[in-house]
Parts: C-alpha cells; sequence; structure tokens
C-alpha cells in the first residue's frame, strides 16, 4: 500500500513539474494549430469573421503557381544549403581537429557568425554582394573581371548567393562535428593505420561512421531550419528578382499579412508541416540503417 | 568546465562585464533629446504613420507642426514607417493600428474591402467631406465606390522627364520630346552611349526604369488593364499586347541584358544623388513630380524638363494629355484609439492652404480643384504645370480599384520580366489574365458569401 | 554524461602517418580565419567611413581622409587617426540620433524582453527538466519524445494561428508575446537540462530526502546549485535567440516605441528613400556589438553548450 501511494505521487509530482511544458505546448502550438487546422477550410480576411468554404484554399493551392514556385525554390534551398554545408562543415571540423597552433582561435572564429543577428547578417552580405561597390565585386574587377554580376538582382544567381551565404553560418555545426570527432578512440583509427589504410579511407571506414549520429542530427536540423527560411530572403531580396527568391515561408507570410488571406495561409502552413514531417520522418527512418549508434 | 582564472582573464571579464553595465546602463538613461516631439501634457496624442522620409518626411512634419499650434487640444505625432502597406494591415487586423495611416490610393479598395479603414462618411456630423472640392480624377480615387474613404495628401501623376543638355549633345531639339511612342525609341536610341566592351554607359530610355510601373504601358495605347464594372482583367486585349510589344521591341532595340545590367547598377540608389536621370545617367525617365523636388537638391543645375508621356501614333491630343494619376492618401483605420479626433486633423489637412503649402514643398501639383494664383507662382518644380494638366485631364488613367490589387501588381511584375526577357507576348499576358481573372473571381465570389452570411445573419 | 571520456586531444596526431604538411595545414587554417572574419571586419570598417563610401568602390580598409584645408592625410599621420575617430563617432551618433529610428529605445526594448524571456526560460525549463529526469512516471518518455518533436515544428505553421491567438487576447503591439511563451520553457532548453540533470548521482537526492527534503527542495539545494553550467548555457543561448528574433516581433510589434533591435535595424534600412550603406553597418556594428561581448566572455560555455546537442543518442 506505501509503494502503490508513493508511485501514484510520483505520478502526480511528474506531471505537476512537466505541466509548465504541457500548458505551453497546448496554449502556443496546440491549440494554434488547431485553429490552424480549422481556418484552412474558410476565407479569413483578418477584420471579417471567417467563411467556410469547405476544401476551396487547397483546390485552389492545386493551380497556384506561386505556391509551385515557392515551394520548388525552397526545396532547391534546402538542398544547396544542407549538402554544401554539410561537406564544409565536415572539412572544417577536419582541419580544426589537426593538432595546430592557434585553431582555438579559429574554432571561435568560425562559430562567431552564427550568433550574430539574422538582420545584421542579411544587410552585411547584402552591403558585400552590393552589385558596384560591394566586397565582391570590387575585388573581382580588382583581379580583372571585367563586369561582374549582381548577385542578388539576376534571377538566375539570387538564390546561389542566399546558399553561398549560409554557408557562412555553419559554426554550430562545426562545433558539433568537432565534439564527435573527439569522441572517435584514437586506437580505432591507429588500428586502421596499422592495417595500411590511407587518410581518405580511413576517414570513410572509421571516421565517418563513428559519427554519422552527428551528422545525421545536423543533416535533420539543417533541413528544419532551411524550410523555414524566412528572414535572409525577406530582408536581402525580398523574394525577387521575378520571384526567384520567394520561399515558402515567405509566401506563407505574404498570404498572410500582405493579401490578408488567413484561411488560405493556414492551408499553406499544414501543408508546410506535412512535407517537413514528411523529409524527416523519412530522414530519421534511413538513418536506422546507415547510422552507427554505439552502445552507450 | 574548470578552467585557469589568472588575474588577466578576471580583469577582462571584469572589463567586459563592466562595458555591458555601461550600454545597459546608457539605454536604460533618460533620452531628452526625443522628449520634444511627444505631447505635451493635458492633449490627446494622435499617431500617423507616413511613409515618407528624407526631405519629403520633413515637409509633412511642417504641417504636423501646423496643426498642433493651431490648437491645443490634440498632438498629432507623425512617424515614418517602412513597408507601410503590409505593416498597417498587421497592426489594423491585431487590434492595435495607429490613429491615421498615410497609404496610396490603390490601397483603398484593398483596406475598404477588408474593413481595415472607416468610411469618411461616419464623421459627417463633425463636418462633411466635400468631395466635389478635389478635381474629379482624384474625387473618383478617394471614393472608389462613391463613398469617400480618404483624404488626399499631394497627388501625382506620371510624365516624361528629360535632360536637355544630352538632347543637345546628341543633335536633337531640346524643345521637342518625342511626343508618339515611335518617336520615343528613336530617339532612345540616339541617345544611347557605349563603351568599348558594349556596355551602356549612358541610357536614352529603359521601361525597367524605375522599376515600379510595370502595368502602366498599357495607358500609352488607350487601352484599360481592367474594367471595374465588370470585374473584369482586360490585360490581354489586342491594345495591352500591343504595348507589351512595344515594350519588347523597346528592350530589343538596345538589348534586354545590356539595359538591365545598366539598371541594375542603380539598385537602391533611386531619388539620390545616384538617381539615374539626377546623376545624367538616363537621358529619358518616366517619373512623378517629385523628381523634380529631389533635382534641386542634389544637382540644382540640371538642365532638364518634363512632357506628357509619349503615346502610341494616332492618340496624341494636345490639350488633353495622357498619364496615371494617383495619390497619396490619410486614412483612418478601424478601431484605432481616437477616430473623431484623427477625423479633425485629416479635414486640416484637406484644406486649401495646407494641402498646397504640402504639394509645394513636395514639388507636386494640387490635386485641388482650385488653386491660389500664389501657389502657381511661387511653385518650385518648373514643369508643375505639365503635372498638373495631365492631373486634369479627362483622359487620365487610374490604376485598377480592386481589393487583390496587391496580388495584380505581383504577378504583372513577374509578366513584365517576361516579356522584357523575350516571351512571347500574348502568350505570357493571356497566362496573366486568367491568372488575375481567377483572383478577382474569387473575390467576388468570397464577398457575396459573405454578405449573404450578413444578411441572413 | 554517457559518452566515453575525452582523449588527450593531440593524441592521434603526430603518429598518423602520410599527413598533409603542415605549413599547408596552417595555410588553410588562417585563410579559414580570414574568411570567417572577412564580412564582420568589413561591416565594422565600412561603419568608419565618410558617407560618399555608400557609393564608390574601393578596397581600402581605411577612408581616404582630408584636413581642413583640404589636404590628404596620410595614415602615418597622428592626425588621421583623430579625424577618423571623429568621422566614426559623426557616423554612430547619426544612427543614435537619426529622426526615423529610435535605437536607443530599441535597445531598451530589447534588453527588458531578453531579461523576461532569459528569466522565464531558464526557470521554467528547468522545472520541467527536472521532472523528466528525476521523478520516475507513467508516460514520460514518450511526453519527452513530443518535446522534442515540437523542435520540427516550423514557426510559420504557427504564425498566422499564433497572430489570431494574441489578437483575441490583446497582446498585438505589446512584449507579451515575446516573452510570456518563454515562460512555459523551450524543447532544447529542456533537453539541454535534462541530460545536465541525469548526471548528477541520484545518492544525493536520497540524501536530502533523508534530511527531509521533497522535490522543491531537492530541486533548490541540490540540482540548482549544481546546474550553474548548464543554466548558462540555456540563458546565454536564450539571450541570444532572443535579441537576434526578427520574425515574431515584426508579426507581433507594430508601433515604433515598441520595435525590438533587430526590427528596428531593418525598418531603419528598409525605409523608403533608402539609407547611406555606411550608417547601415554602423548601426548593424551597434546592434552586433553586445552579443560579440556575450561571445567572448561566455565563449568557452557557449561552444560546450552547443557541442552537447549532437550527442543525443
Amino acid at each position: 500500500m506505501p509503494r502503490f501511494s508513493a508511485a501514484m505521487r510520483d505520478q502526480a509530482d511528474g506531471l505537476l513539474w512537466v505541466s509548465p511544458w504541457v500548458i505551453g505546448f497546448l496554449a502556443f502550438m496546440a491549440v494554434p494549430a488547431a485553429m490552424s487546422a480549422f481556418y484552412s477550410f474558410t476565407d479569413y480576411a483578418l477584420l471579417e469573421p471567417p467563411v467556410w468554404i469547405g476544401l476551396d484554399n487547397y483546390r485552389a493551392i492545386a493551380s497556384d503557381k506561386l505556391f509551385f514556385l515557392s515551394l520548388k525554390n525552397t526545396l532547391v534551398y534546402a538542398l544547396g544549403t544542407v549538402t554544401l554545408g554539410t561537406i564544409v562543415s565536415l572539412a572544417l571540423a577536419l582541419l580544426l581537429d589537426q593538432p595546430l597552433r592557434g585553431r582555438d582561435l579559429v574554432r571561435a572564429i568560425v562559430f562567431l557568425p552564427t550568433l550574430v543577428p539574422i538582420v545584421a547578417v542579411s544587410l552585411g552580405w547584402m552591403w558585400i554582394y552590393n552589385p558596384n561597390t560591394g566586397l565582391i565585386n570590387v575585388t573581382l574587377r580588382a583581379v580583372g573581371v571585367e563586369h561582374p554580376p549582381n548577385w542578388l538582382g539576376l534571377p538566375g544567381l539570387a538564390m546561389g548567393s542566399l546558399i553561398f551565404m549560409s554557408l557562412w553560418m555553419v559554426g554550430s555545426a562545426v562545433v558539433i562535428y568537432g565534439a564527435a570527432l573527439r569522441d572517435v578512440p584514437v586506437a580505432l583509427r591507429e588500428a586502421a593505420a596499422i592495417d595500411g589504410a590511407g587518410p581518405v579511407s580511413r576517414f570513410w571506414n572509421v571516421t565517418l561512421p563513428m559519427i554519422s549520429p552527428a551528422v545525421m542530427f545536423n543533416v535533420v536540423m539543417s533541413i528544419i531550419w532551411s524550410l523555414q527560411v524566412f528572414a535572409i530572403p525577406y530582408i536581402m531580396t525580398k523574394g525577387g528578382p521575378n520571384n526567384s527568391t520567394l520561399v515558402y515561408s515567405m509566401y506563407v507570410f505574404r498570404s498572410a499579412f500582405e493579401y490578408g488571406r488567413m484561411g488560405y495561409a493556414s492551408a499553406l502552413a499544414w501543408l508546410q508541416l506535412l512535407v517537413t514531417l514528411a523529409l524527416t520522418l523519412g530522414l530519421l527512418t534511413l538513418a536506422r540503417r546507415f547510422v552507427y549508434y554505439r552502445a552507450a | 568546465m574548470q578552467h585557469g582564472a589568472g588575474p588577466w582573464e578576471v580583469s577582462r571579464r571584469a572589463a567586459m562585464l563592466a562595458a555591458l553595465g555601461a550600454g545597459v546602463g546608457y539605454v536604460f538613461w533618460p533620452d531628452h533629446t526625443r522628449a520634444a516631439r511627444r505631447a505635451p501634457r493635458g492633449r490627446i496624442e494622435l499617431t500617423y504613420w507616413e511613409k515618407w522620409t528624407g526631405p519629403e518626411g520633413a515637409a509633412l512634419q511642417q504641417i504636423v507642426d501646423w496643426f498642433n499650434q493651431s490648437q491645443d487640444r490634440l498632438w498629432v505625432r507623425l512617424l515614418s514607417v517602412s513597408d507601410i502597406t503590409s505593416k498597417a494591415m498587421v497592426a489594423i487586423g491585431g487590434g492595435d493600428p495607429p490613429d491615421l495611416v498615410g497609404l496610396f490610393t490603390f490601397s483603398i479598395p484593398v483596406y475598404s474591402a477588408a474593413r481595415a479603414i472607416m468610411p469618411l462618411t461616419e464623421f459627417a456630423h463633425l463636418g462633411a467631406f466635400e468631395l466635389d472640392r478635389y478635381a474629379p480624377g482624384i474625387a473618383a480615387l478617394l471614393a472608389p465606390d462613391g463613398m469617400p474613404w480618404a483624404g488626399v495628401n499631394t497627388c501625382y501623376t506620371l510624365g516624361l522627364y528629360y535632360n536637355r543638355r544630352l538632347f543637345l549633345q546628341a543633335g536633337l531639339d531640346p524643345d521637342a520630346p518625342p511626343r508618339t511612342t515611335e518617336q520615343l525609341l528613336d530617339v532612345a536610341e540616339a541617345l544611347t552611349l557605349r563603351d568599348a566592351a558594349g556596355r551602356i554607359t549612358q541610357l536614352g530610355f529603359g521601361a525597367i526604369l524605375p522599376p515600379w510601373w510595370p502595368y502602366i504601358w498599357p495607358m500609352l495605347f488607350d487601352a484599360p488593364i481592367f474594367d471595374k464594372l465588370a470585374n473584369r482583367c482586360t490585360i490581354a486585349s489586342p491594345g495591352c499586347v500591343a504595348a507589351y510589344e512595344w515594350v519588347q521591341q523597346s528592350a530589343a532595340r538596345l538589348g534586354p541584358a545590356a539595359v538591365r545590367a545598366f539598371a541594375q547598377d542603380f539598385g537602391r540608389s533611386m531619388h539620390g544623388p545616384g538617381d539615374p536621370f539626377i546623376s545624367q545617367r538616363t537621358a529619358m525617365i518616366v517619373q512623378g513630380p517629385w523628381v523634380a523636388n529631389f533635382i534641386r537638391q542634389y544637382s540644382p543645375d540640371l538642365d532638364f524638363f518634363a512632357a506628357p508621356v509619349p503615346l502610341a501614333p494616332g492618340l496624341p491630343e494636345p490639350d488633353r494629355p495622357r498619364g496615371l494619376l494617383e495619390a497619396d492618401v490619410i486614412m483612418i483605420p478601424r478601431g484605432c484609439p481616437h477616430p473623431e479626433e484623427a477625423y479633425q486633423f485629416l479635414q486640416f489637412t484637406q484644406r486649401q492652404d495646407v494641402q498646397e503649402k504640402l504639394c509645394s514643398l513636395h514639388c507636386k501639383p494640387s490635386p485641388l480643384r482650385e488653386v491660389s494664383e500664389q501657389f502657381r507662382r511661387t511653385h518650385p518644380n518648373p514643369a508643375v504645370d505639365v503635372f498638373d494638366a495631365i492631373a486634369k485631364s479627362p483622359r487620365v488613367s487610374v490604376l485598377p480599384q480592386t481589393s487583390v490589387w496587391e496580388r495584380f501588381a505581383d504577378e504583372t511584375t513577374s509578366a513584365f520580366d517576361a516579356v522584357w526577357d523575350g516571351a512571347d507576348v500574348s502568350a505570357t499576358l493571356h497566362d496573366l489574365e486568367s491568372r488575375l481573372q481567377r483572383q478577382l473571381d474569387r473575390a467576388a465570389d468570397i464577398r457575396r458569401r459573405r454578405d449573404a452570411a450578413r444578411g441572413a445573419g | 554524461m554517457k559518452h566515453p571520456p575525452r582523449q588527450p586531444v593531440d593524441a592521434h596526431g603526430p603518429h598518423s602517418p602520410r599527413r598533409p604538411p603542415r605549413l599547408l595545414l596552417h595555410g588553410l587554417l588562417w585563410s579559414v580565419a580570414f574568411i570567417f572574419l572577412l564580412p564582420l571586419v568589413w561591416m565594422f570598417t565600412t561603419s568608419l567611413m565618410p558617407e560618399e563610401r555608400s557609393t564608390s568602390a574601393s578596397l581600402s580598409p581605411l577612408p581616404a581622409l582630408i584636413d581642413d584645408q583640404g589636404r590628404p592625410l596620410s595614415i602615418l599621420e597622428p592626425r588621421y587617426y583623430g579625424a577618423l575617430a571623429e568621422q566614426a563617432a559623426d557616423n554612430y551618433s547619426q544612427v543614435m540620433q537619426t529622426p526615423v529610428a529610435d535605437f536607443r529605445r530599441y535597445l531598451r526594448n530589447s534588453v527588458i524582453v531578453a531579461a523576461l524571456s532569459v528569466s522565464g526560460m531558464t526557470i521554467s525549463s528547468a522545472v520541467a527538466a527536472y521532472g523528466f529526469a528525476r521523478i520516475r512516471w507513467k508516460g514520460r518518455d514518450l511526453l519527452f519524445t513530443l518535446v522534442l518533436a515540437t523542435m520540427m515544428i516550423p514557426f510559420t505553421v504557427v504564425m498566422a494561428p499564433q497572430y489570431l491567438l494574441f489578437k483575441h487576447l490583446d497582446w498585438i503591439g505589446t512584449f507579451r508575446p515575446l516573452w510570456i511563451p518563454a515562460w512555459f520553457g523551450g524543447a532544447f532548453s529542456i533537453f539541454l537540462l535534462r541530460q545536465f540533470f541525469l548526471g548528477i548521482p541520484r545518492e544525493l537526492d536520497e540524501a536530502a530526502r533523508i534530511d527531509g527534503c521533497g522535490h522543491f527542495g531537492i530541486f533548490c539545494r541540490i540540482i540548482l546549485p549544481l546546474s550553474r553550467p548548464a543554466l548558462t548555457v540555456v540563458a546565454l543561448l536564450q539571450f541570444i535567440w532572443c535579441w537576434n528574433e526578427f520574425v515574431q516581433p515584426l508579426i507581433f510589434l507594430n508601433h515604433q516605441d515598441m520595435y525590438t533591435a533587430a526590427l528596428g535595424l531593418q525598418m531603419f534600412q528598409s525605409q523608403h528613400g533608402g539609407v547611406p550603406w555606411t550608417i547601415v553597418m554602423a548601426a548593424c556594428v551597434i546592434i552586433v556589438l553586445p552579443i560579440i561581448l556575450v561571445f567572448l566572455l561566455a565563449q568557452r560555455t557557449l561552444v560546450q553548450g552547443i557541442a552537447t546537442q549532437g550527442l543525443k543518442e
């Protein structure tokens, strides 16, 4: 009897202690998400009560050119930042794992940009990309390129420029890889080296499998982040030129707060949630097969 | 996490903490320099959002100061707000609007359909809003459905600015600006200069400079893009197709990529010393009267004049010029804290002397029917009569008055870019028209359902 | 923590055969440092330049300055630095005194919001993490999985409905949407603190229990004092997040008086008519500076906190 009541008390205490999170989750996530599901079946012009229109929003989405364009742009951005970001951050982490003088300082320097406010990052890079007086084009002209392009002003280049810029902010991935690399047992690498494996083969066959959980974590997190990118294109390009950087979140924002179509925006937002969930769950399933988890 | 905390480490920490502390202290220290802009004790403070900054904002501040000194009950606080069209909508929708908001006439249908602003007829008991005081084009803009929704705060028309010095240099007559679209292209070509590499160094005329008006070109061909009565988008009509074919031709004559590269150099430098027309790198530009204001500020010696926009051959009538008429408007958001007081300020701004002072400071024509002799005589814009004649011409055009205007503008911009780069004009416009028509139909359908719901409830 | 003890950092270095030449590696290392530092340095040097720099191309990190007589000053002259400081002070005071933006107020607003949100996030996440780490109850692991899953929800999904929710609560245009949600914990903070709490020996709880402590007593007397590093990480990350946040202020704040520094900066830059880049960069430096100070103060703690993220197994 006393044991039973102790368990009961633990149950109550446990729930009590986690209740702040539960309440917050219900109030600021679950309820709004449910409201959003409801509004996605209405026309809601912000200042007037919603009108039920059934599946009309979803039907309209199916023939909305901007929906497909913004989805495509977001996937391009995600693909670009995640693949390039993973390669660059792994390379940086490997470099910073070498016993070199001053690497602690360089590690800090690589990490620093991740802390800079996104508004300042965006404005700073707008200045760097400035076609006439920006750092990049002035440098290019100085080395003899006569007509360097307008990086953010050309439909074919703007998205690439945003992706390139994202590589400046890989610092936290580098830190995570760095920690994972330090955990790879030296004995394993040395054993491989004695077996005659070269550095490349050691990386593929020993190091990479050992840090695969960190890779997985970073890939999943950066996919989630890049799928909801908003501030950078909002500040730097406003979605232009010719909608080439109109990303999905920005289209949701525009629908809600510029066109005043809350219902339509809610439908778009729900599709975004589903796409994100599908991609992440798909990756996590893949992870079960490819990621090596050491017994803890 | 243990690490050596030598004396150097400690003093570095102390220095940084002190710096942070000093920063916090600084931002929390009372700031008296800005207190002067706040309402004196006992007055009701009205918040007024405007898009203008710089000299235009300063001009409006003069009007606000005038009002604040003219009585002792109200105090208007003017704030410049960027991205104002969406910011105002979000604020009104969130139930936290300013008392007054300065937008554009094309915002009126959008905001009135969303019930975001109050019709001025609601304030009739404080003094009627007299629509017949305004030039007919302006009155129609302020009251798209017959009911006035906004006061006007300066108006503008678009004309063709041309640089007389560059005309002379190219052997052209500086007193004979092009009258037809054909002439415009010929003159533009004659005024365009290139460097050895083929890069444009001086542009005669480019329809993408400035990039804000991709939808004005059909008016040069007497082709409306919207039929308000039928709620139909007509941007694929033969006239519009001809207009955008002309745009495409204008690009082709000079090289679409070359002009784009030239235009992109300007980026955000419009209306400053680096403005393409003010810096004399573009010989002709379709712009509003305010450009004269920036010219007198940044390049007072520039030898320029303005003319009505050139029209398709056969259309020009000297005493009935065409052009786009638009106005900056002042509106009262629904749900604002002080609507009646806001109306009092709005009425003040509509007085003839007040409006004339503001228009004159902005180098724009007056939106009112009656214009004082002094306004005419002392106006700083040498070409004000040109802009004024367009504003009061029966042939003037206005932008589509529809609640889906934002969408209209966004989509037209993309179509314009495609046409510029060589896409098939007719196909692009038909695609655009059907998409815009869907938006219009949808908006009309929702309106019907809403009205039905309101009628039933 | 569960992972094996750290290896001495250099252990796998010198013995490994066929490693790339050290000179090459050093070259690489410092070019990486140069590239990553360059944008911030460029931002800073631009903020010192006279306004003409906004429209004229130059690679020089220092501006060309002239003295009262119009003679160019050499950078070897001490007077040059006086003129430079004057120029810089002029740019920065332009930012602080511009009539279109009140940066002092924006910074103040950011400090207020950050203080409220940091304290809320730290306290509430610690409480929730305690419930997940130190009390056994049915459904705990399932609920914790849900906590982690919320990290996957894009903000845009709840952006529009949250706006409507706050509209009903009359919170739009106040700071409340920016800090009240922080008082209900955040997924990442809870995760981080739970990991840390799990590493504190349970025997300590038992000892306290014998002394008559309940959960609250254990939490206050044992867990919190032992978790200072983790709590610091949570507080710092929340401060940085809050200082940098742009989308939420953009949607939930309306009046200029309420703008946070990040939002004010964007509004300042995008205003009608434009602002010279030198002034924009000066404003950027002002916003970035507190973050850099915090980083220099707590670099090690921060980096370790970030590194823990990847150790979820």
